[in-house]
């Protein structure tokens, strides 16, 4: 019997379980509440390989999963919200707002990181850059567009 | 990548926005993605690889 990848993604556990503890420590500690706004949609060529995966259904798995993790973060799925140019993709909204923080794609492997990071930040009361950081960011008079591209290894 | 997300989250100013590479080929081919991180600044190609956060400031604001 062979088994299609999808079906495989879905029964891999998240997360080993001394990772989901370390999670589950670092959400408990969030200071205001992080809202996950899932947007499906069409999306581009998978990638060589992925055959039969469905990356908004995993991209809901991913981020339903870390909402689970910590009564402060929640998960909303929408099906192409506007301001979404990429689908699968996820917004990372302190308090449910928008400010500018998305992850475009799945984040696989050591991007789960980069997401699991997001949401910690994004749960503390204050920013974590150093003070001469963000005065230099106070000083900003326009606006200004970061776009990091990001593999899984 | 956590620094981008940190200058998003300290500045209505800033967005900060991953992408992942492999799964949008046609954005990160026109915008000539062959090592990562690569960092664009609007919609720059600025540099690859990771730096200390002084060093990111002064090269986004720059």
């Amino acid at each position: 019997m062979t088994m299609r990848n999808a079906d495989r993604l879905a029964s891999m556990p998240l997360l080993r379980p001394e990772e989901e503890t370390k999670l589950r420590g670092w959400f408990a500690e969030l200071q205001r509440p992080v809202e996950l706004l899932v947007a499906l949609g069409p999306e581009e060529t998978p990638r060589p390989g992925s055959g039969d995966v469905d990356f908004g259904e995993e991209m809901v798995r991913v981020c339903e999963g870390l909402a689970e993790l910590g009564g402060c973060v929640t998960c909303r799925v929408e099906d192409e919200p506007e301001g979404f140019p990429r689908f699968p993709a996820v917004s990372v909204r302190p308090e449910g707002r928008d400010v500018g923080v998305r992850y475009d794609g799945l984040p696989w492997g050591y991007e789960l990181g980069s997401l699991v990071g997001a949401i910690v930040d994004a749960g503390r009361a204050e920013p974590t850059l150093r003070p001469e950081s963000l005065e230099a960011l106070e000083d900003l008079d326009r606006d200004l567009t970061l776009d990091v591209f990001v593999t899984p290894t | 990548m956590l620094l981008a997300f940190r200058c998003a989250l300290a500045s209505q100013r800033v967005s900060a926005t991953a992408i992942e590479a492999n799964e949008f080929p046609q954005l990160a081919q026109e915008l000539g993605v062959y090592a990562v991180p690569r960092i664009v600044v609007d919609g720059e190609p600025r540099w690859d690889g990771s730096v200390p956060e002084a060093e990111f400031l002064r090269r986004i604001l720059a």
